[in-house]
């Protein structure tokens, strides 16, 4: 049933192409004593490639639990490697020409960067609690020196630090929640823990536990009550390493967060697709809570920014709350719809972000005011971002409307309707603000109007993210058929 | 023979202790040592179940959670002397930088 | 009172600490309350003053430490931590076979890049 260490290895190539970038990495910078060198943004290129050949590519045969139980290898942890390794492969990309970060050493920045890809990697597949919380610090402690990368800068040192506070408490509180639960279950597998719930009483101790794990995984994926960290870092942090956090953390947050929360709490029914509660603590209505408080939150306070990189942080928290949709209806559809957003998410966001690294390569700024005339001193680029920003809002052609389709259809079926109604009110609040932005780059004046001239290695990226959300908006038959056969978990 | 109960109990008030540090106290360098007190409490616990049960997952998920919270700790210190070289402060209250 | 007592297992080889942590800790509270209340409080400077076994104190109390020691105790408690995975490994070496010794090569030597590292990175030098 598990596959023991040695034979386990061949399971695991996309990690250990990570690891070996990492290790080169660290081993090329401090030989070679060029700190400004481009050798090392291709060097993490080519491993995170690697990665995503071995794990989506050429993946061997899937369907394991290995490493003696400690990680699962099923479509499921396939589909969330070859997710978080391509946002992670966009956001080197970026960050190669970043204004941000030029002029700083940065071989330390591909490290954490692919340090955090590892820890995804690995909390997406981790089946056991002892190694979900090791991943999810791989995740975290990485996150945080990207965050304050910008060493001597005021607001990126500040907001590392805040997010070291949130995050350690939160972690904290997830942990104390694992002790409760391998203390009344006596086993640190996910899916030995669900068995052994499922078979005693609900009791106060239990809730306790669900609740507290339930705050780790929130602030995560920047959940509404514990969300506070992420504006701040999301508007300290460089542009892209904000852009990697909005995606990468958030996609793994929501994988280990459906992963734990159905395998413990919940079974599958092979014949409906549906799953079924197993322990009395009723966290569908918990979640859908949370999904609606975290979308209202997320919209309205959006509508305030004047900073589009603060303003992105609060619609990708929104974004966060439609994804909880699908993950408070206890069936397969609901999964593969929060999977399926995740994709057409993927592209648009990062590719608003892509819009905001280039116009503040020029402008020196991000304020709403930097963007004004954006369609006359950069088209191309100000067309690319009103497409990501009418497709985050859900508006038909666009990918997001596919997505946002899927969530609410699973939502509506399943006779959610508050939910339905809150969560359609949120689009038409957030089309208010994203619109704001782009009548600003076509409908206001600017104060200078020299064109910004757009790279074109940064323009072919742009194309390459435009596209699929143009193509996912008219023929999302596959990635739909793909996310349909990742929810296959395993559980052992 | 302590009752298992006493660990838990010890583990909640350490836990508790920690909370109310990060939450009521302004010194960024004493929340980081509050969040070790919280640590330090899910560790006692992780310890006296392992004990209790027999199963020896306790004590190495209090390595574990010893290890990476160095290496939280690290990172936080590392973070809070860039943060003071900068404001010359390392109070929370005065990190307003940023702020919706 | 007396049914309390029936519980209590006086041959427990731990119950003289008891009682020695007992006397121990009443002593100690006890005294300092004594003083609170009976002594006199006459409070001036030299009062105020920093205690150094009577001597007048040199240095302001509050020494400034070089931030350098912060870099040497963040390297310290990493590796020091990191050993703590060695003590079981070296517990269980002879059953763990070979295989236990690569994966701790591998750990070790991840470790070893990362100490690396910190050397050529000029952290270990103390100017």
């Amino acid at each position: 049933m598990f596959l023991g260490n040695l034979a386990s290895l061949r399971y695991f190539l996309p990690e250990f192409a990570v690891t070996a970038t990492i290790l080169l990495l660290v081993v090329l910078h401090v030989v070679t004593k060029s700190p400004r060198s481009t050798a090392s943004g291709f060097l993490s290129l080519l491993g995170v490639g690697a990665a995503i050949f071995l794990a989506g590519v050429a993946p061997a045969g899937a369907g394991r639990s290995i490493f003696e139980g400690m990680v699962a290898h099923d479509g499921f942890a396939v589909f969330f490697k070859v997710l978080t390794a391509l946002a992670t492969l966009v956001v080197i990309f970026m960050s190669m020409d970043s204004r941000d970060l030029a002029g700083r050493s940065q071989a330390e920045y591909y490290i954490f960067l692919l340090s955090t890809l590892l820890g995804m990697f690995l909390l997406s597949s981790a089946t056991d609690i002892v190694m979900l919380y090791l991943a999810l610090e791989l995740v975290s402690i990485p996150s945080y020196l990207l965050a304050g990368y910008l060493k001597g800068q005021e607001r990126s040192t500040e907001a590392a630090m805040k997010y070291v506070v949130y995050g350690a408490t939160a972690s904290g509180v997830m942990i104390y929640g694992f002790s409760i639960l391998f203390g009344l279950t006596g086993s640190t597998q996910v899916a030995e823990i669900g068995r052994s719930l499922a078979a005693g009483k609900a009791t106060l101790p239990m809730l306790l536990a669900s609740v507290m794990v339930a705050v780790g995984f929130g602030y995560k994926i920047a959940a509404v009550p514990f969300h506070m960290w992420s504006p701040d870092v999301y508007e300290g942090a460089p542009t892209p390493a904000t852009a990697f956090f909005s995606v990468g953390p958030k996609a793994a947050g929501f994988a280990v967060l459906v992963r734990f929360y159905y395998t413990v709490f919940a079974a599958a029914d092979p014949g409906t697709g549906l799953w079924r509660l197993t322990s009395a603590v009723d966290w569908p209505f918990l979640f859908a809570a949370l999904s609606a408080l975290t979308m209202t939150v997320g919209n309205l306070v959006a509508v305030k920014q004047s900073n589009v990189k603060r303003l992105l942080a609060y619609s990708s928290i929104a974004h966060a709350g439609y994804m909880l949709m699908g993950f408070v209806l206890l069936s397969s559809a609901g999964i593969e719809a929060i999977l399926f957003y995740l994709v057409v998410y993927l592209f648009m966001n990062l590719g608003a972000f892509y819009v905001v690294v280039l116009v503040s390569n020029a402008t020196r700024g991000e304020e709403i005011s930097d963007f004004t005339g954006l369609g006359s001193r950069a088209p191309f680029a100000a067309v690319a971002l009103s497409i990501f920003l009418f497709a985050l809002t859900g508006i038909p052609p666009f990918s997001g409307f596919i997505g946002k389709v899927y969530l609410f259809a699973e939502v509506i079926h399943r006779g959610v309707y508050w939910l339905a109604v809150v969560a359609a009110l949120n689009s038409v609040v957030s089309l208010y603000y994203y619109t704001r932005i782009v009548r600003a780059m076509f409908f206001e004046e600017p104060k200078d109007a020299s064109a910004i001239p757009v790279p074109a290695v940064s323009g072919a990226l742009l194309v390459l993210l435009v596209a699929p959300t143009l193509i996912l908006g008219v023929y999302w038959e596959p990635v739909a058929r793909i996310a349909a056969d990742s929810v296959r978990m395993l559980a052992f | 023979m302590i009752a298992p109960s006493a660990y838990l109990l010890l583990s909640a008030i350490l836990f508790g202790i920690g909370v109310v540090g990060v939450v009521a106290r302004k010194n960024i360098l004493i929340i980081l040592m509050s969040v070790e007190l919280m640590l330090n409490g899910v560790n006692v616990a992780f310890v006296a179940a392992g004990s209790y049960l027999g199963d020896a997952a306790g004590g190495v998920f209090a390595f574990m959670v010893m290890t990476v919270a160095a290496a939280e700790a690290a990172v936080g210190l590392a973070l809070l002397i860039a943060l003071y070289r900068l404001k010359e402060t390392v109070d929370i209250t005065e990190l307003k930088v940023l702020k919706w | 009172m007396a049914g309390f007592l029936a519980t209590v297992d006086f041959s427990n080889p731990y119950f003289a600490v008891l009682v020695l942590l007992v006397i121990a800790l009443a002593m100690s509270v006890g005294f300092v309350l004594l003083s609170q209340a009976l002594g006199p409080k006459r409070y001036d400077r030299i009062k105020y003053g920093v205690y150094e076994c009577g001597v007048d104190p040199i240095t302001p109390a509050a020494v400034r430490v070089s931030v350098k020691f912060y870099l040497v105790a963040i390297l310290f408690i990493l590796f020091d931590l990191e050993t703590t995975f060695l003590y079981p490994w070296a517990v269980l070496f002879r059953s763990l076979g070979w295989f236990g010794f690569i994966e701790m090569a591998v750990f070790v030597g991840i470790l070893l890049v990362g100490l690396v590292y910190a050397w050529k990175k000029g952290a270990l030098e103390w100017q």
